[in-house]
């Protein structure tokens, strides 16, 4: 039978209705019968109830809900009272701090080497003079003669003096810093400078000679850290000294600079470039400061904090105004007096941002002879 | 299938077979052509059928049928009836006939409403389509 003479007006909308709850009512049964069947055989088959545990089971694993205890019935806090006996001291140790006891009462483990040396490093800087830093752990990485120089380096190795250690041994010292020099000159300071303005010109000296003594543009405060500390360039510690002392006073001692001469803009760009070369560039010249070629590699690059770099800054004072011309020859220029036009960057400069290359002043220069 | 029948009154005053005993438009002639538009209808209903299948309507109905069910959880809810069909008989004892007769009725009345009323446009779609 052909569905053309089924013809829709044979039907109508109730009749279809129901020819299509029909159908509905068919594919409903259908899907019962099947869920049907499927139990059965899940029953005859035996896998119907595997899913369910049988009752004891489900008591064993209960979920506990007592105070003092977790859901599956375990004491969570149960060794926190419990002391041990420690085999070293014969102490009582609680139980949670018992490893880090034991770490340091044997004297094994990292944080005891650490804080052993820092209480060394610490005596020595209190009882000691600095030449005698023998069980400085850096000690044999510099080439420095830390020699009874007068101007010798202050041997301190150069690490962070934001580190912990530093603030925890010397923090009682922090307050008699500022006003009494000398006695406390080999002591770290980090979080209270020294204010140049209240130092006669010995007391300034003596602090020049072995500390790098920057004054920060924020602070007005001097650098405690050592003469080649990261943060503050050769050129900046000469600025500052020329500034504090007088033009012919500043002698930085080592000035091992490996400079390659190729020109300076500005004793800016001086400053900025001995900076700048501390980066890393390993070609200095012993010789000015001033390097346009590193310049111009490293004009915006930021100061990394960098420890050692013995190859790098040139720790002369030389320098004055005026350009260099490239290519210049390497040269070994030591302790003559800046010019006036560099006393006025000393405070300036010794912030660590970026600063644009300045152009060059046409001063006095020394050196125009020598280009 | 189901067929509503007329009553013996209604045959007077409504001889059509629309099932609901009020007068409506279509009126047969006579008596005779009551049963042969059962008969047609009957016949209506089977090549509906046979065309839902052949055009595998049908099974697609059929699929769409299950998944909405599974989603609503009709067939979890049928399966714990069933669980208790089976802990009522024992489990050895049970059979199918037992299954179908104890879950089948209450199956067609779990079937949410939505369901079954998308399911029932679907077919009436296919009617329209289909059915000229």
């Amino acid at each position: 039978m052909k569905m053309e003479d089924m013809s829709l007006s044979g039907l109508d909308n109730t009749k279809l209705e129901a020819l299509a709850h029909d159908v509905y009512s068919d594919l409903v049964e259908d899907a019962c019968l099947g869920l049907c069947f499927e139990v059965h055989r899940a029953v005859k088959q035996g896998y119907f109830f595997l899913d369910e545990t049988d009752q004891e089971s489900m008591k064993d694993f209960e979920i506990v809900d007592q105070p003092g205890v977790d859901i599956f019935g375990q004491v969570y806090n149960q060794w926190k009272n419990k002391e041990c006996v420690c085999p070293n001291c014969s102490r009582s140790i609680a139980a949670s701090r018992f490893a880090p006891h034991l770490e340091k009462c044997l004297g094994m483990g990292r944080n005891s080497s650490r804080i052993a040396n820092r209480r060394i490093a610490s005596s020595n800087n209190t009882s000691k003079s600095e030449s005698d830093q023998e069980d400085n752990d850096d000690i044999n990485d510099n080439d420095w003669s830390y020699g009874s120089e007068k101007k010798a380096k202050k041997r301190k190795s150069e690490k962070n003096p934001n580190s912990p250690r530093r603030s925890k041994s010397l923090k009682h010292k922090n307050g008699e810093l500022s006003s009494n020099v000398n006695p406390d000159l080999y002591k770290y300071n980090y979080s209270s400078g020294i204010s140049y303005e209240t130092l006669g010109p010995e007391d300034l000296r003596s602090i020049l000679t072995t500390q790098c003594g920057v004054v920060s543009e924020h602070t007005k405060k001097m650098c405690t850290r050592s003469q080649r500390c990261p943060q503050h360039t050769d050129e900046q510690r000469r600025a500052v000294r020329v500034f504090l002392l007088g033009p012919s006073a500043s002698m930085l001692p080592d000035s091992e600079t490996m400079l390659e001469n190729d020109g300076y803009d500005a004793p800016d760009g001086q400053l900025i470039m001995s900076r700048l070369q501390w980066d890393g560039s390993s070609d200095i010249s012993p010789s000015d400061s001033a390097s346009s070629k590193a310049s111009t590699n490293n004009s915006e690059s930021k100061r990394p904090k960098k420890k050692k770099n013995p190859s790098t800054l040139t720790l002369t004072t030389t320098g004055g105004g005026g350009e260099r011309d490239k290519g210049q020859e390497r040269e070994r220029v030591v302790g003559s007096g800046s010019g006036s036009s560099s006393s006025q960057n000393a405070l300036g400069l010794s912030s660590r941002k970026k600063r644009p290359k300045l152009p060059v002043p046409p001063g006095p220069s020394i050196y125009d002879d020598l280009n | 299938m189901s067929f509503k029948m007329q009553s013996s009154e209604n045959m007077v005053y409504s001889p059509c077979f629309c099932g609901e005993g009020k007068r409506c438009a279509e009126r047969p002639a006579t008596n005779n052509s009551r049963e042969t538009n059962i008969s047609r209808e009957s016949q209506m209903r089977a090549a509906i059928n046979q065309k839902l299948i052949e055009m595998g309507e049908r099974e697609r109905l059929k699929e769409l049928l299950r998944a909405k069910l599974i989603e609503c959880g009709w067939r979890d809810q049928l399966k714990a009836l069933c669980k208790e069909v089976i802990k009522e008989k024992g489990i050895e004892n049970v059979t199918v006939e037992d299954l179908v007769a104890g879950v089948t009725p209450k199956g067609r009345a779990l079937v949410p409403d939505s369901v079954k009323k998308e399911l029932l446009q679907r077919i009436r779609a296919f009617l329209a389509q289909h059915s000229t």
